[in-house]
């Protein structure tokens, strides 16, 4: 009997000096483990196995070894319904802890076991049980009750600590960080299945926990308000978010997501652009968990909706799409930083770049980036750079163009699918209407450097490519696609121009054709449509010019959209008409 | 004082320690360990795992280990200096590297897929010196046939050729290749073009050769194309002189010699963006190849072979593009001719390097383990040849000699190889000849390879002992060689009935190497001891042919179904009778002798103990037996002179062979007038033969015959004497082919007295066997039948 003691305080001195060591592996754990289990179950010897299983859990946890951790787990109340002499005849864990659970009700033994079901708890959750988990929490009830229980064995343990077996985890720590674990989870969960869990978010937000979990908190509300049509309370929480943990990138793309919506654009490319930075700093994609922590909060945080809802798009997406908005809502010179900044990158040998590289990618493909580019810089009144990016994409594509593209019917495309495929490979079409959009682009630098000449042969130039695309004009779903829609509208555009210029040089007749044809092509042309009551203007056929004005009149040359490539749309870059100049032309006619 | 008992748990046994260096075990990255036994090698454990998961070998013992403090840099101490290892390196099943830039890429097979993995190699800063970059992954084509993981992948790279990276050294690094832009462009699409990004090819030994540009983002492994064999080179070439530094032609060989060209074919072609591949065939199979400018350095494992790619229309090349494409397009093994360079055994060969004057040198591991340096001449014409610098003939006649004593070596290994299996299908035709010859024939033919016998009496350890002399002649025309062995089976017709009245063969093998036509071999074999009566005996000749022993394998080696490896053609049959095994002793009365001493003993033991016998008892019974035959048919039979029939008669019945056997005597002693030959049995009776001429009166005319009469106390040597005489006498008569009449009172008379004995015979089988009657009663019958015989005429 005395050795026995013995045996029993050297094993409880062996867990102290294990679990007091710097360096916690549970290996040595799982040994003393095994060494205790090799003995019958008795109760004078449960508090120290029952300690030291929660000691190795806690490290198997920790090493991402939630099978090995559950194994044990199971084994562990088995064995304890041995000492209980209770059989419930079935191997189902939850059942096997409510009634080891009840067998220890009101012993020494019974805040040891609810901390080895906090344990179980933490690895249902790893694993994405999340049914398990809630079964559960009827019994976590039972654990808030028996936390005087807790405090006041707290008290008494300070006295003897030689004699108690030391845990590497405080239990409650665990409960705390498994509770706001769970309540993330859930939420995310939840939202993703379109369910309002606002209350149990901000209930969780007030519980005490590290500051990242809390800023998830106040993320996922917002989400969830953004899901209830309330942007501005949204914006609220992810401003809380970023308020308590600064490093939540996720809060300020989703902020930005929020301004596009409200359409302030201005608000959006602040956010972007703070967004862009905050990237570009390293490791600000990991959420710095407490590293001295011995649990890591991610162990518990790898549910599929949760992680959708986290995932923030690579810096240089970040930084296209603010170039872009940038483009768009008339910050010109910005947008160009950004696009030259963006090119560089792509160019660059960094190989911060080959790692974004890697990922999948929701960037277009480097010629429409170089194309946009160069709309950027056309717009901003840098023809010879424009021409330049032009010359390189007109390089790379021009030998692999084909000779002729027969579009099929669009029912047979949309029934062999090949939507993945257009997508995956550069295919004659793609490939010719960057290049003809490159001689468009070319053609405005020229036109807008008034050398008429020459932009009348990138216009042609452009012209010649777009004719070889041969499709049955059945009917323009917006399936057939983009590709369409950006061939007509190059069409139109580059005949447009060469109108234009030939207005320039005094070549009215062709004037007059080429912009009548780019009428045909791209009804919604502004500028052909002005241009066509200039030249018949000259050509002295007032009155049709005088109702070509006025149709065009109301409506001004739209704003840049999103919808469709920068290139393919009226950049205003070329020679303008003077709508004062018009105005008077037409009151002159007016009276006659 | 320690309480419980501590658990050693063993983890892994690394042999012993020992040797010049010191045993450490040390801790390291995350749960590995690392271990020295003292030896060159350290090993690196996982503990987590409790696997090993690699070996590092040192050249020379290990001294020390320490762990960088970032635990990514092993620093082994050696008596040859320090080395450094990077931990997180130590990737398993890594078949491929390749350096581009800053970025190392392994290709590694996983259980489903193909992975290249990206690393940053930073020179500068120590800190961080391996960073996972990317790992990209390209699933198996199917688990099952690509089950041989020795063979290993190409990753090279290529890059447009208008691009110097401008890190990279004024010669491009093995594996690097610039491309002509218009194939680069073509071939890996606008995008790659440009963001300029080089681009890695990986050749895998399935045969797919897939790409993947490094700068694209979101760019992922694709197939460029199936080679359908491993694939065992990647390279590039330059096609024309115009591409000034860029390869215009991509290659690809496979393992098989399969070879496909990748070139920029005319421009705006329907499709693939004019890309032509030309698929080639190259004698296989290869084992490794470099390749130059325009040239192609392949092993075949037995010879080194170069394949111009461009041999004579490269200066037609720029003028007439077209027509050239065509051609090469139509004839694809045009140039894919390899010339041999005639250097055999090369298994590596690291990319050629050529000199100012031109002249390339190749730098090889041949399979014996050997470094070589393989200097190529010059290409150019014979007349340039000729007027080089007799130095450079003098390297250049070196070189040939050398490669003349190696093809000497190879030559003369293939030679003896061949001599010998010419030498092995020589003998086998003749095994095959003799076979025929020997198992055509029936049974009465002649054989031409055959084995004649004598027998003798000999006397070993005071036993005598009756041995067969069997000699084996080979009257055929070939030769029987080694493989060949003389089988002898010694079968006793009858045997006493001691011995459970079972006749037991005896089985004699002597294998023997070489008999030509016209010799013989010769072989001694005991046929029986003094004292056995089991005569005759039948002795059956075989040849048996092993297929192993003709190989010259042992037989430890052979296969247990040795029957399968091996076959018998029967000879002819000996038989060995009382006759043969008869000793003669001198008549009785002139108690004269030349015999040895011991004969002489013998003798007067022998006639002792008849005397004996005779003296104490009533005289033994003596039994005999008669066969008579008529005297002038015996003198036709024997072409005898007419005069003394009887004494050539015993004479003849004596020393004639008969069923192949021959008795050697030295003289046969008989009396003049009585003719009488007295001799011992092989069961010790004396016989007496006497051979009497007899005038009987038959009815019409008188008739001169010859009486053999065999006479002795031993009923078995009467029997077996008589038995032997007739055969011999009937085989004679065969033989002298003789057709008489027999005439009708003979017979009539024989026909009587035949009756007349069957009656007794059957009498004596109804006496009763319990009576005891019936053994004299059936020798009684036998004695008349043996008394009076017919008279043969």
């Amino acid at each position: 009997m005395i050795q026995s003691t013995s045996l029993l305080e050297s094993w409880t001195q062996e867990n102290n000096q294990l679990a007091s060591g710097c360096k916690l592996s549970s290996h040595v754990f799982l040994l003393l483990c095994l060494s205790l289990s090799g003995i019958p179950p008795h109760l004078d010897r449960a508090q120290l196995e029952l300690s030291v299983v929660y000691n190795t859990c806690v490290c198997f946890t920790a090493q991402s070894q939630f099978d090995e951790a559950e194994l044990l787990l199971t084994q562990t109340a088995q064995r304890l319904l041995q000492i209980a002499g209770d059989d419930p005849g079935t191997s189902d864990p939850s059942v096997l802890w409510r009634t080891a659970l009840k067998s220890v009700t009101g012993t020494a033994l019974h805040r040891r076991v609810l901390s080895l079901l906090c344990l179980q708890w933490g690895v249902w959750l790893a694993k994405s049980r999340l049914t398990a988990v809630q079964d559960f929490q009827e019994v976590s009830l039972l654990e808030a009750q028996s936390g005087a229980v807790w405090n006041d064995c707290r008290a008494e343990t300070k006295e003897k600590i030689s004699n108690i077996p030391i845990l590497v985890l405080d239990p409650r720590r665990l409960v705390d960080l498994l509770k706001i674990c769970t309540a993330i989870v859930q939420g995310a969960e939840r939202l993703t299945e379109g369910w309002s869990v606002l209350s149990a978010l901000q209930a969780a937000s007030a519980s005490p926990a590290p500051r990242a979990l809390i800023a998830y908190t106040h993320l996922l509300s917002g989400s969830c308000l953004a899901h209830m049509n309330r942007p501005q309370m949204a914006l609220q929480c992810y401003r809380k978010a970023l308020e308590t943990d600064p490093r939540c990138v996720c809060a300020l793309y989703q902020s930005a997501l929020i301004y596009s919506r409200l359409e302030n654009s201005q608000a959006e490319i602040q956010a972007l652009r703070i967004l862009h930075s905050m990237l570009l700093l390293p490791s600000t994609t990991e959420p710095a968990m407490a590293a001295d922590r011995l649990l890591s909060p991610s162990l518990f945080l790898c549910s599929q909706s949760l992680s959708s809802l986290l995932s923030v798009p690579s810096a240089l997406s970040v930084l296209h799409s603010l170039a872009l908005k940038c483009v768009i809502h008339s910050r010109v010179s910005e947008g160009v930083e950004c696009y030259l900044d963006l090119l560089a990158a792509l160019q660059s040998e960094d190989q911060h770049g080959v790692r974004v590289h890697a990922a999948v990618s929701t960037l277009p493909k480097l010629p429409r980036l170089y194309l946009e580019a160069g709309a950027a810089l056309l717009m901003a009144r840098r023809p010879a750079d424009c021409m330049a990016l032009c010359d390189e994409v007109i390089g790379s594509t021009l030998d692999l163009l084909p000779e002729k593209v027969l579009l099929e019917d669009p029912v047979a495309r949309r029934v062999a699918g090949s939507g993945e495929v257009t997508e995956e490979a550069e295919n004659g079409l793609v490939r010719l209407l960057w290049t003809a959009a490159a001689y468009l682009l070319q053609g405005h630098c020229y036109s807008q450097l008034k050398d008429w000449k020459q932009a009348v042969t990138h216009y042609t130039r452009c012209i010649n490519l777009l004719v070889k695309v041969h499709y049955k004009d059945t009917d323009k779903d917006a399936e057939q696609g983009v590709d369409l829609c950006v061939l007509q509208r190059l069409k139109g555009l580059s005949l447009a121009g060469r109108g234009i210029s030939f207005a320039q040089i005094d070549r009215l007749r062709e004037a007059l054709r080429d912009l009548q044809l780019s009428r045909q092509a791209h009804p919604e042309g502004v500028s052909a449509r002005r241009w066509y009551g200039e030249v018949l203007w000259r050509l002295d056929r007032k009155q049709e010019a005088a109702a070509c004005w006025e149709q065009t009149w109301s409506n001004p040359i739209p704003s840049l959209s999103e919808a469709l490539p920068v290139y393919a749309q009226e950049l205003q870059s070329g020679p303008l008409l003077d709508s004062a100049e018009l105005r008077q032309k037409l009151q002159e006619l007016g009276p006659t | 004082m320690m309480e419980g008992r501590c658990a050693a748990e063993s983890w892994a046994e690394f042999g012993l320690l020992g040797k010049s260096g010191s045993s450490l075990v040390k801790c390291g990255t995350g749960t590995d360990v690392f271990i020295c036994t003292g030896g060159e090698e350290v090993y690196v454990f996982t503990a987590q795992e409790k696997t090993l998961r690699a070996v590092l070998q040192m050249p020379a013992a290990v001294r020390d280990v320490v762990v960088s403090h970032d635990e990514q840099l092993l620093f082994v101490a050696c008596w040859s200096g320090v080395y450094c290892v990077n931990v997180q390196l130590l990737v398993p099943r890594v078949s491929s590297l390749l350096v581009v830039g800053s970025v190392l890429l392994t290709l590694c097979r996983t259980d489903a897929s193909w992975s290249l993995t990206l690393y940053q190699i930073q020179r500068t800063s120590q800190s961080d010196p391996c960073d996972l970059l990317a790992s990209f992954s390209l699933p198996l084509v199917s688990p099952k046939v690509q089950s041989d993981t020795e063979s290993r992948c190409v990753l090279v790279c290529v890059y447009p050729g208008d691009l110097m990276p401008a890190s990279s050294p004024p010669h491009p690094p093995r594996s690097h290749y610039p491309l002509q832009p218009l194939l680069f462009r073509r071939l890996f699409g606008a995008e790659a073009a440009l963001s300029k990004s080089p681009v890695v090819l990986c050749g895998l030994p399935d045969g797919r050769l897939s790409f993947l540009p490094l700068r694209i983002p979101g760019s992922r492994l694709r197939i460029l194309h199936s080679l359908e064999q491993s694939v065992v080179f990647v390279g590039a070439s330059a096609v024309m002189e115009t591409d000034a530094g860029c390869a215009g032609c991509l290659i690809a060989l496979g393992k098989q010699g399969r070879a496909v060209l990748i070139r920029a074919g005319r421009a705006g072609l329907e499709g693939g963006g004019g890309t032509r591949f030309t698929l080639g065939c190259v004698p296989g199979p290869v084992e490794c190849a470099c390749m130059d400018q325009s040239r192609v350095y392949y092993s075949t494992g037995s010879d080194l072979l170069m394949v111009d790619l461009w041999d004579g229309s490269s200066g037609t090349a720029g003028r007439q593009g077209d027509k050239e494409d065509e051609a090469s397009r139509s004839n694809p093994a045009a140039f894919l001719t390899p010339i041999s360079l005639n250097v055999s055994g090369v298994v590596a060969l690291h990319q050629p390097a050529r000199s100012s004057a031109g002249e390339v040198q190749l730098l090889s591991l041949s399979v014996r383990g050997r470094l070589q340096s393989i200097r190529l001449p010059v290409r150019t014409q014979e007349d340039s040849l000729s007027k080089g610098p007799s130095s450079q003939v003098g390297r250049s006649v070196g070189d040939i000699l050398s490669a003349i004593g190696d093809i000497c070596e190879r030559a003369s290994v293939l030679k003896t190889i061949i001599r010998s299996k010419n030498q092995i299908l020589k003998q086998l035709n003749q095994v095959v000849n003799i076979s025929f010859l020997l198992s055509n024939r029936s049974e009465s033919d002649l054989k031409p390879v055959r084995c004649r016998g004598s027998v003798r009496w000999s006397r070993l350890l005071q036993r005598d002992s009756l041995n067969l002399t069997c000699v084996l002649e080979n009257l055929s025309p070939f030769v029987l060689e080694r493989g060949w062995t003389l089988s002898v089976t010694v079968l006793p017709l009858s045997c006493p009935l001691e011995a459970g009245g079972e006749a037991s063969s005896v089985n004699y093998s002597f294998p023997f190497s070489g008999l030509g036509p016209g010799e013989s071999v010769e072989v001694s074999l005991p046929v029986a001891a003094a004292g056995d009566a089991s005569f005759p005996v039948t002795v059956t000749c075989s040849l048996l042919f092993s297929l192993w022993r003709f190989l010259g394998q042992e037989e430890a080696t052979a296969p247990l179904d040795l029957q399968s490896a091996c076959f018998s053609l029967p000879l002819n049959t000996l038989t060995v009778d009382w006759l043969h095994a008869l000793r003669l002793s001198d008549p009785p009365a002139p108690a004269r002798s030349s015999s040895s001493p011991a004969d002489l003993l013998q003798g007067f033991i022998s006639s002792r103990q008849l005397r004996c016998r005779g003296g104490q008892a009533s005289r033994p019974e003596e039994y005999s037996a008669r066969v008579r035959v008529s005297s002038e048919l015996l003198r036709d039979a024997l072409g005898l002179a007419p005069g003394s029939p009887r004494v050539s008669l015993l004479e003849w019945l004596l020393s004639e062979g008969c069923g192949g056997v021959k008795m050697e005597r030295k003289g046969i002693k008989t009396d003049g007038s009585s003719s009488v030959i007295c001799g011992s049995a092989p069961d010790n009776a004396t016989v007496k033969l006497t051979a009497e001429e007899v005038n009987v009166e038959e009815k019409t005319k008188p008739l001169v015959i010859v009486e053999v009469q065999v006479k002795s106390s031993s009923v078995a040597a009467v029997c077996g004497l008589h038995h032997a005489v007739l055969r011999r006498i009937q085989t004679l008569l065969q033989k002298a082919g003789s057709s008489r009449m027999v005439p009708t009172t003979d017979l009539r008379l024989a026909l009587q007295q035949a009756e007349e004995q069957r009656g007794q015979v059957w009498e004596a089988s109804s006496v009763g066997v319990s009576s005891g009657q019936t053994p004299p009663l059936l020798l009684r019958v036998y004695q008349q039948l043996r008394d009076g015989p017919l008279l043969i005429l």
